[in-house]
């Protein structure tokens, strides 16, 4: 089992991977971004083609169509690998052998090219409605970001750190720019990235490499021209000033968030000990952090460290109670130095390296988390494989992830704390 | 006793083994699948606080979050932390614990059958000390506090609070950080030896493995551990009127905007097995058809802007209680809950068409097939509904039957009887 790539030129970029053990087959068309100034626009793009196209004007129609194709999935997105911008337009249809109905397969295609090369169009432009309504979704979905404190924690954590850096950019745009947001400009990125952003199409199922190529070829009536490239992520930061950033909130737990530069990314030779690393530090049950943040000071519930491997950075985090933000800092700044002396016992090594082939072997059995996968490594231009990865991660040896300590460096340490003005802390005699 | 379920239009096979200890054991073999995924559950959850224990006549009563504590104490073994075993092999385990069951579950990709011995064993050997029952309050302290500050979990357990005077869904599955510090060691143990029983509890195994090993294996564990058969277990639930305990609720946490949940109490309630499926296939259909992406009420919602994509619905099933929940983000919480009510109004009076009917069910069958690509949602599925009576490929071969005219008739009585309740959470 293996990603085939299959040349269509254009700057679009076809990757099947034929299996049969899947009862659906997942197509994803993922159009790369730099995260630059337009990032905002990006965002708003998808949410808007997914409200309607040609043939299919609106929400009801198209879901009404997903029905009739038994229950397709039809979904858009936006993420953010490095300081890139991936807009990806995915369906996820049962496979024609489980049903007596074919040519759903087929139907998914066309559909896709619909949604992303005929959309609903008013005074040459998109419809106003659409645009109108899809910009206050993206304004409450940003501002809702807090309702989940883990990943506001992250962000604001990531934001901080990377202030003045494209990274800083949050991936569904910023509500500002929504507020002041030019509707012909957001027509214009839109024709950009159809003509020239560069495009990988996915396919996971069972399917025939060849036949998909046809149909992809046949059903895809895209206008394309020169093809952009678009510029590396920048992940080298040497010189590092420490710094601490506190946020009040009306909260019950604190949310510690130290993040890291590892001055490694993924084409590193070195991020292969660095994987492993980040999987002795705080990657699972047999972690330090686990063990010495939960287990024996009894301090949290969660505590994990987390790479970004695009940008080169680390995220330790956990949900601590306000007065132990010393204790628990402490505890994990000793976590990382005795890594640094060389102290990981061969259990905690052992305990990494297996958690993480697990995990990467596990990706194979979801046809999501393969496709992120590639997708990644479309980013970096990488063609290391799944297995070729899990190879590089067994090889790695206890002095290269000491060896790969050295370069890590404190950046930003964010704590999401209570209000301290008229809060009573532990108040004695009631 | 070994039995194979077949299903044609999945291509799968399950198979079926019960223990003479009345342990079930299932396998779902999945060739090609890198992974192996098993789950081990009880039919044990956070609402079985108050029971007779067999053999005994009075009740017993055990503070609020007991089941949930119980599942994090299992990890600790007299020989040290189970996760250390499981590390070497290379899996990670992890377990949950819900309003009925605990389950305790790993996922493998290799070593299959040495992980099958590691969980069967640590779940089969307590290990309680004063000690780390006082360690573990302050882990779950803080996941406490943690789910406190997450409004969507705030927002559900108001509507339950809503939608229930006396029975123990209302309580949070954890406790509360008051009811934990009652805990000891001996009403674990109690707790344990009540419900953790082989008959209360079943074993599924879903990937590229051998049936029959993994049923002789799990025999063998069992041989010599002279288990003798246990009584029935008597779960007590305090009597729950039909009607709701409150309409309206409303808490102010730092979000935003406005996030509800109007719920609808399932009156008609004490089914098990079949009649119990076709009830939730039905109430799935149903809510498809008055709140889906496909309906005219979200259309006009949608565009309107009092519901985004956070929007959703669906209905919780038990055979002790039941209720619908659809609810997200709004402007406007009370405009969405009068345009529910005035749908459902409408819609008794000027029902939806066969097509819509048929539509709808086709996309069931779909998202249905659909699941048995993750082995994790296979496994945690049939764990809900085994203890249920519910077989794992019974949903298709109702669904299949259900037809439109039950359909009409199952949404005038639904909603004829049921009682609603409104949770809100306004910014502060």
């Amino acid at each position: 089992m293996h990603m085939q790539n299959l040349e269509i030129g254009k700057g679009i970029r076809l990757k099947v991977l034929p299996t049969k053990k899947f009862k659906t087959v997942t197509i994803s068309f993922c159009f790369h971004r730099d995260l630059d100034e337009d990032y905002t626009y990006n965002a708003l793009i998808p949410a808007v083609l997914k409200r309607g196209c040609e043939g299919f004007e609106t929400l009801k129609d198209i879901e009404k169509h997903m029905e009739s194709l038994y229950g397709a999935l039809f979904d858009v997105g936006v993420q953010k690998k490095g300081e890139r911008q991936l807009l990806r337009f995915s369906m996820e249809v049962v496979n024609d052998d489980y049903l007596a109905k074919q040519g759903i397969l087929a139907q998914a295609f066309y559909f896709l090219n619909r949604v992303i090369n005929r959309p609903v169009l008013e005074d040459g432009g998109f419809k106003k409605d659409y645009v109108a309504q899809e910009k206050e979704n993206m304004k409450n979905r940003i501002r809702s970001l807090v309702n989940d404190k883990v990943q506001y924690s992250l962000e604001r954590c990531a934001q901080e750190m990377c202030k003045g850096e494209k990274y800083s950019r949050y991936v569904f745009g910023d509500i500002e720019e929504l507020d002041g947001l030019d509707s012909s400009k957001l027509y214009n990125v839109y024709r950009e990235i159809i003509q020239s952003s560069p495009l990988d199409v996915f396919v996971v199922g069972d399917v025939d490499p060849e036949k998909v190529r046809l149909l992809l070829e046949r059903s895809l009536s895209m206008d394309r021209k020169g093809i952009t490239a678009i510029p590396k992520t920048i992940y080298r930061k040497l010189q590092v000033v420490p710094k601490t950033v506190e946020e009040e909130m009306d909260v019950n737990q604190g949310k510690l968030v130290m993040g890291f530069r590892t001055n490694i990314n993924a084409a590193d030779e070195e991020y292969f000990p660095l994987v492993v690393y980040g999987s002795v530090l705080g990657g699972g049950p047999h972690s330090k952090l686990f063990m010495n943040v939960r287990e024996k000071a009894s301090l949290a519930y969660y505590a994990f460290a987390r790479l970004e491997k695009f940008k080169g950075l680390m995220f330790v985090g956990a949900g601590i109670d306000f007065e132990k933000y010393d204790q628990t800092v402490n505890i994990i700044m000793e976590q990382l130095e005795a890594m640094a002396k060389g102290q990981i016992t061969p259990q905690e090594f052992e305990g990494a390296i297996n958690a993480l082939v697990t995990s990467l072997k596990g990706s194979m059995d979801q046809p999501s988390q393969l496709i992120d996968y590639y997708l990644g490594n479309s980013v970096m231009d990488s063609d290391l494989t799944l297995e070729e990865l899990i190879d590089r991660i067994k090889g790695v040896t206890v002095d290269q992830v000491v060896e790969v300590s050295r370069k890590l460096k404190l950046d930003t340490v964010y704590f999401l704390r209570n209000r301290k003005r008229g809060y009573v802390v532990h108040e004695k005699g009631n | 006793m070994r039995r194979e379920i077949k299903n044609d239009v999945l291509n799968e096979r399950l198979i079926h083994s019960k223990l003479k200890n009345g342990l079930n054991v299932y396998v779902l073999p999945k060739k090609d699948y890198q992974k192996q995924f098993a789950i081990y559950a009880t039919n044990y959850g956070s609402n079985d606080n108050q029971f007779v224990i067999p053999g005994q006549n009075e009740p017993t009563k055990m503070p609020e979050g007991i089941a949930h504590f119980l599942e994090h104490k299992l990890f600790e073994q007299e020989e040290g932390n189970v996760f250390d075993a499981f590390s070497k092999l290379g899996a990670s385990p992890n377990a949950f614990t819900s309003f009925n069951t605990t389950a305790y579950h790993f996922t493998s990709t290799g070593n299959f059958y040495e992980c099958l011995d590691v969980l069967l064993n640590f779940v089969g050997a307590p290990y309680f000390t004063d000690q780390t029952v006082e360690k573990e309050k302050g882990i779950i302290t803080q996941e406490i506090v943690m789910y406190q500050d997450d409004p969507n979990w705030r927002v559900f357990f108001n509507l339950l609070k809503g939608l229930y005077h006396n029975h123990p869904v209302k309580k949070d599955i954890a406790g509360t950080v008051e009811s934990i510090q009652r805990i000891t060691k001996d009403m674990l143990y109690t707790c344990y030896e009540t419900f953790y029983h082989p008959s209360n509890m079943v074993l599924f195994v879903a990937g590229d493995v051998d049936a029959d090993r993994v049923i002789e294996q799990v025999e063998r564990y069992f041989d010599g551990k002279g288990i003798s058969k246990q009584g029935q277990i008597k779960k007590m639930y305090p009597h729950e009127p039909p009607e709701v305990a409150a309409p309206v609720l409303k808490d102010k946490l730092p979000v935003p905007r406005p996030l509800f949940m109007l719920g609808f109490k399932d009156i008609e309630v004490g089914q098990r097995g079949q009649a119990l499926l076709d009830k939730m296939i039905l109430n799935d259909i149903m809510l498809d058809m008055l709140v889906g992406q496909s309906s005219d009420l979200y259309s006009k919602m949608y565009e309107e802007g009092l519901i985004d994509l956070t929007f959703s619905a669906g209905y919780t099933g038990e055979e002790d209680y039941g209720h619908i929940m659809m609810g997200g983000e709004s402007p406007n919480p009370e405009k969405v809950v009068d345009l529910v009510y005035q749908e459902i109004e409408r819609l008794k009076q000027d029902p939806w068409d066969a097509e819509y009917f048929s539509r709808i069910k086709k996309k069931k069958i779909g998202e249905y097939i659909k699941m048995f690509n993750s082995l994790e949602n296979i496994g945690v599925q049939f764990v809900s509904w085994v203890f249920k009576d519910i077989g794992l490929f019974d949903y298709i071969e109702r669904l299949m039957q259900i037809n439109y005219e039950q359909l009409k008739s199952h949404f005038n009585r639904f909603f004829e009887n049921s009682q609603s309740s409104v949770s809100i959470i306004l910014p502060n």
